[in-house]
Order: C-alpha cells, then structure tokens, then sequence
C-alpha cells in the first residue's frame, strides 16, 4: 500500500517537542512557539479506533511527523510486513511531515532486546538495511527518515566506522538523515572519535532532521558510558553540534527536542527550543560570513 | 553463514542473563555453538565486555519500566 505524506514544502527550520501525554497540556497551549510535534508510531500500533482519531485531530491543530521504533531496519533480517502495513496506514490517516525509524535492530532469533541495539557495522548490515528501506519505500509510499543510534556497547563484527556505515546507507538509498545529536556526542565520547568527522561524513543536503536530547553518566568511574535517556536537559556540546550542523545545511531541517520523563517545566523546555534556533542562526550566519570572505578572496 | 545468526546471538546476550554469564565464561565454545563463523567467533571473543554490562543493565530497566507501565 503507498500512500501519500503531507507533501507541504518547508523551507525554513521548524522546531518542535516530542509528543508526550505528560506534555500535552504545555504544548497545546503554546503552539505558537512550537512548529510541529514528533509522535511515536509504536503508541498506536494497537489503538483503539476513538484514539487514532484523537491523533487525527491532533494533526489538524499542529504539524506531525511519525517516528518508529521498533521497525528494525537496520538487519540482515527482513522487516516485518506487517509493521510496514501499520505505519503505511498511519501515515494515510495521518498525512505526516515525514516518518523516521532507527537504524537498530530490535530482535534476532526470536528474542525482542526491547530496545535499539546497534548492528554490527558491516557489508551485510548495510545490504540487508538497503533491502529493508526499499521495502519501507515501496509500502509506505514515501522513503523513512533514519535516524543514528546511540549505543553503550561497540557492536562487534564492525569493519566499518559508524559515519562511513551510516553515510553508505544514505548515500545508497532514498531516505534521508535524522540525525539525533545526543546519540552522536554520547558515542564520541564513549568510543572515543571526534563527532565532527561523523557530521564532516554525511552529504549535508542529507541531513534533514535533528534530534536533541540529555543523558547521563553510567557505571563506575574508569568504565563509565554516556547513556542517551532522554531524562535531562540537552548538555552544551550538542548546542555547539547544532551549530555546526547550521552552518553546513539549508534551511529546511526538522528539529525535535525529546524528553521521555522527569519532565521540567514546559518554559525550560521551549527555552531549550529557543536555545536551539538561536545555535541553527550562529551556524548559518557563521556560513554566510565565511561565503562573504571567499567571495572577497 | 548470514550476520542473523551473530545478531539472533546478541539479542539472546544483551536480554538473557544465563546466557551472557555463560558466554563471558567460555566464549569461543557458546559462540561456535550458536553457529557463528570463525571471524564472528574472533569478534565476539573481545567484545566489549564494559559496554555488554552496562547495556543488559539498561534493558532490564527499561523492560522493568515497560512492565510497570503496562500494569
């Protein structure tokens, strides 16, 4: 089944919150400083008839866009069918900005992780990835966003580096890059590699999407990780990532910040917004300047 | 032999506690058992057994998470 996604052109940055039951109330109530609103497609894979309205009328009021999570996509395995089935009439009823899904994988041999897990970083990770997104394609009708994955393990069996394993899916299919910032900075510092050699990797007309969020440290002192939890506020260096990203990209990108739970005040949240367009404008007006002095050279 | 036999073996490490105290004691054999080539063997051999940990404790808190909010 194709179907169709809202095909709105959007030429300037939108910025937007992860749609939360916890967070309705806030983001309602200030859709003036909210562009649009990130729903995780999982929630409704069983929902009742009234509730899939509920998110219908939801779309009238406030541009969406749908985000996986437990698809897959990123597997020797083929995707299921039927979840394709699920989101493809999704987004039918929905008509989306754009849908995204993760580059994991959930399960293997029967065993749900319950939770994205990074593949191994190989040829045949990549092939059966491009399999699973043409699959995507052709049944939903419109190419998913895809989003990197923040992991606490360094998945074994890797000969690639994750920008070379990610920018070979992108460069090779037709979905574009979500590219969640607090995933990439948590496993630069965990695994040790600068998070501007991943950016400087994926063609910048790719990356349409950004994801921002907090983490915290794990484990003991001389063996701790950065776990992406989506529990705090989004930490300096991802702003100063954003701002990098700004300066490589045109307007057009989709911004989320995703907060999962110990929610602060819907203020600190929309600041955190704010904080996120005023780093996207230093970006492009760094890019501008610099354009300028390459002109004048 | 596809990756799925090495991802189908992770998934049972990162999720079940039997099998990844049995795997940290005697790599090679649960790996050969599980059908995994020799350079799958070789890799998992030194997986990073900090991240292994910290990850099978992570899920076992969301799935406790999921569990309670399902109740």
């Amino acid at each position: 089944m194709a179907v169709e996604v809202n095909k709105m052109t959007i030429r300037k940055d939108c910025f937007g919150l992860g749609w939360r039951p916890q967070l309705a109330a806030g983001i309602l109530s200030n859709l003036d400083r909210i562009d649009l609103v990130e729903v995780i497609a999982d929630d409704f894979f069983s929902a009742s008839r009234h509730e899939r309205r509920a998110l219908q009328t939801l779309a009238t009021q406030v541009p969406i866009t749908l985000h996986g999570v437990s698809l897959g996509l990123a597997s020797s395995v083929p995707v299921n069918r039927r979840r394709l089935d699920f989101i493809a009439r999704l987004c039918e009823e929905v008509k989306p900005l754009s849908w995204s899904e993760h580059l994991a994988f959930v399960r293997g041999g029967g065993v749900e992780i319950g939770h994205l897990a990074a593949p191994p970083r190989c040829s045949e990770t990549i092939d059966g990835t491009l399999s699973n997104l043409t699959l995507a394609y052709n049944i939903v009708g419109v190419a998913p966003q895809v989003e990197n994955v923040a992991t606490l393990i360094d998945p074994p069996y890797s000969d690639y580096d994750e920008g070379s394993w990610v920018s070979e899916i992108i460069s090779n299919s037709k979905s574009d890059l979500l590219l969640d910032l607090h995933n990439l900075y948590a496993n630069s510092l965990n695994f040790d590699f600068n998070p501007l050699d991943f950016i400087s990797q994926i063609p910048a007309d790719r990356v349409q999407g950004i994801h921002l969020a907090g983490g915290k440290w794990v484990g003991r002192a001389n063996a701790r990780r950065l776990l992406d939890d989506h529990l705090h506020d989004v930490p300096d260096p991802v702003y100063a990532l954003l701002e990098e990203v700004g300066a490589r990209t045109e307007p057009g990108l989709m911004v989320i910040l995703e907060r999962d739970g110990d929610f602060p005040s819907i203020e600190t949240l929309l600041d955190q917004l704010e904080r996120a367009r005023r780093a996207i404008a230093r970006g492009r007006m760094r890019s501008k300047i610099n354009l300028r002095r390459e002109d004048a050279a | 032999m596809s990756v799925s036999a090495l991802e189908a073996f992770l998934a049972r490490i990162y999720v079940d506690q039997k099998a990844r105290e049995k795997f940290l004691e005697n790599r090679d054999s649960e790996a050969v058992k599980a059908g995994l080539s020799a350079g799958e063997v070789e890799a998992v051999r030194h997986i990073d057994q900090v991240g292994l940990e910290l990850l099978a404790v992570s899920l076992e808190r969301k799935r406790q998470k999921h569990h309670s909010k399902r109740r």
